[in-house]
């Protein structure tokens, strides 16, 4: 995939270029909005509004990481919706489940401490990671996903999230540091060969 | 516990963002320190374990589609040339009936004098200077009952020419009344009047078209350039949304 030709066209307005492009971020795009939301409906609509406003800004595009500076657009779709959910909260109380019964421990009552019972059902690690991230601030666990989820280096994590490469450092190890405190809750769910170490030495 | 810039040292260590010189001194304080290189360990873990999340998957395809980007068509060069047509017979359009029936008001009320002389030049035979005005015009505005009396005598004359020369001189009996000084009226006698009257009545017969000239000298612009307008308008409106309709035909 001739990545900079696709570029160019998207930026002559051609859609089909642009799609192109979209088939072969789109994994990655909804993966990162994912991991910041920590729901699959609301990255949906995140990852779908990110590729709308990235072919109406693409003629903005000046060159450099092309990935950087659609997956800085993803996260300005996830911090919108963050923000929108803040501004008007539409979780009810006691919501249902897909069957219609009442939902005993929805996650977003749950406190960063899981209870023993939460915690059974958490019993993936991926829900044990996302839990974790979820407790991040939003700001942190953008950076994080940016650069342990995506695998991002510095630079592109900080044309992606905005932000100096100096703050990208700060962010990334307290978001480190906290995830690796709430990972010690999930001891048992982690392979052996990713148990914390402090854990043992302690 | 170390120290926050003990933990973001190690942090940029993990991802090679120290320099050579920071690094071999972190590395040497990891291997002396047991505290530094358990908390080493446990961000490596963390970062370890973030870095193995199963990637998921996209539920579907996010293709956009035009509609959704709100891109339109692309039209034929023509396209323009024909809604630049549409849009200007319109305004020319607009602007006959604004003409027809702005102008003809405009001129009788601001020189109802106007007509007189004419009437008065063309009954005469003079169209030169300033000698009939005179004599058109005490006779309009202080023989006020030959508004009344044109008609008539022209209904005995030639009655099918009565409407042309009743709106002759209907004006001329509108005329201001200030206008009645005994001075400008030495010659204010009806039978000036009479005879062009008399006249006119008389070719009257002959060339019929005349009234109907007559009518359409109110009317500034012809009604058939405003129906050509009108046409042009319609076709290239027409010809337009058929363009516009092709266009996105092609591109679905």
């Amino acid at each position: 995939m001739d990545e900079i030709a696709l570029v160019q066209s998207a930026q002559n307005g051609d859609l089909d270029s642009f799609n192109t492009l979209v088939l072969h971020y789109q994994d990655r795009v909804f993966n990162t909005a994912l991991r910041i939301l920590g729901d699959e409906d609301l990255a949906q609509d995140a990852a779908q509004e990110a590729f709308i406003s990235a072919f109406r800004s693409v003629s903005s595009f000046r060159g450099g990481s092309f990935k950087a500076w659609l997956l800085r657009t993803v996260t300005n779709a996830c911090y919108d919706e963050l923000r929108r959910q803040k501004r008007k909260p539409t979780t009810p109380l006691e919501p249902d489940t897909e069957d219609g019964e009442e939902m005993d421990s929805p996650r977003w009552l749950a406190d960063p401490n899981m209870t023993p019972a939460q915690q059974s059902e958490a019993d993936e690690l991926e829900h044990a990671i996302q839990h974790c991230l979820d407790a991040l601030p939003v700001d942190f666990r953008a950076v994080v996903v940016l650069a342990d989820v995506q695998g991002m280096d510095y630079s592109e994590v900080a044309i992606a999230a905005h932000v100096p490469l100096g703050t990208i450092k700060s962010r990334l190890a307290r978001a480190r540091l906290r995830l690796r405190e709430c990972l010690r809750g999930f001891e048992e769910l982690l392979p052996s060969s990713f148990r914390l170490e402090g854990e043992s030495n302690s | 516990m170390k120290n926050f810039r003990d933990i973001e040292q190690l942090s940029a260590y993990l991802d090679g963002q120290l320099s050579p010189s920071d690094s071999a001194r972190l590395e040497s304080r990891i291997s002396s320190d047991p505290e530094i290189a358990s908390a080493f360990n446990d961000i490596r873990a963390a970062r370890s374990i973030l870095r193995k999340l199963p990637p998921r998957k996209a539920p579907r395809n996010f293709t956009l589609t035009r509609q959704m980007v709100g891109l339109k068509p692309p039209l034929p060069r023509s396209y323009s040339f024909f809604r630049f047509s549409t849009a200007f017979a319109t305004i020319l359009l607009m602007l006959t009936f604004a003409a027809n029936l702005i102008l003809p008001n405009l001129f009788f009320g601001m020189g109802a004098a106007a007509p007189a002389p004419a009437a008065a030049q063309d009954a005469y035979g003079m169209g030169e200077g300033s000698g009939p005005a005179l004599f058109a015009m005490p006779a309009a505005a202080t023989e006020a009952p030959a508004a009344t009396e044109a008609p008539a005598m022209a209904m005995e004359i030639a009655p099918t020419e009565t409407p042309p020369m009743a709106m002759e001189a209907a004006p001329m009996a509108t005329l201001p009344a200030t206008v009645t000084n005994a001075d400008l009226v030495p010659t204010a006698d009806p039978l000036l009047l009479e005879e062009p009257m008399a006249k006119e009545a008389a070719t009257a017969p002959e060339s019929p078209a005349q009234p109907q000239g007559g009518a359409e000298r109110q009317a500034l612009i012809p009604v058939t350039w405003q129906i050509g307008l009108l046409s042009i308008g319609v076709i290239s409106l027409l010809i337009m949304l058929a363009l516009r309709h092709s266009a996105r035909q092609k591109w679905k």
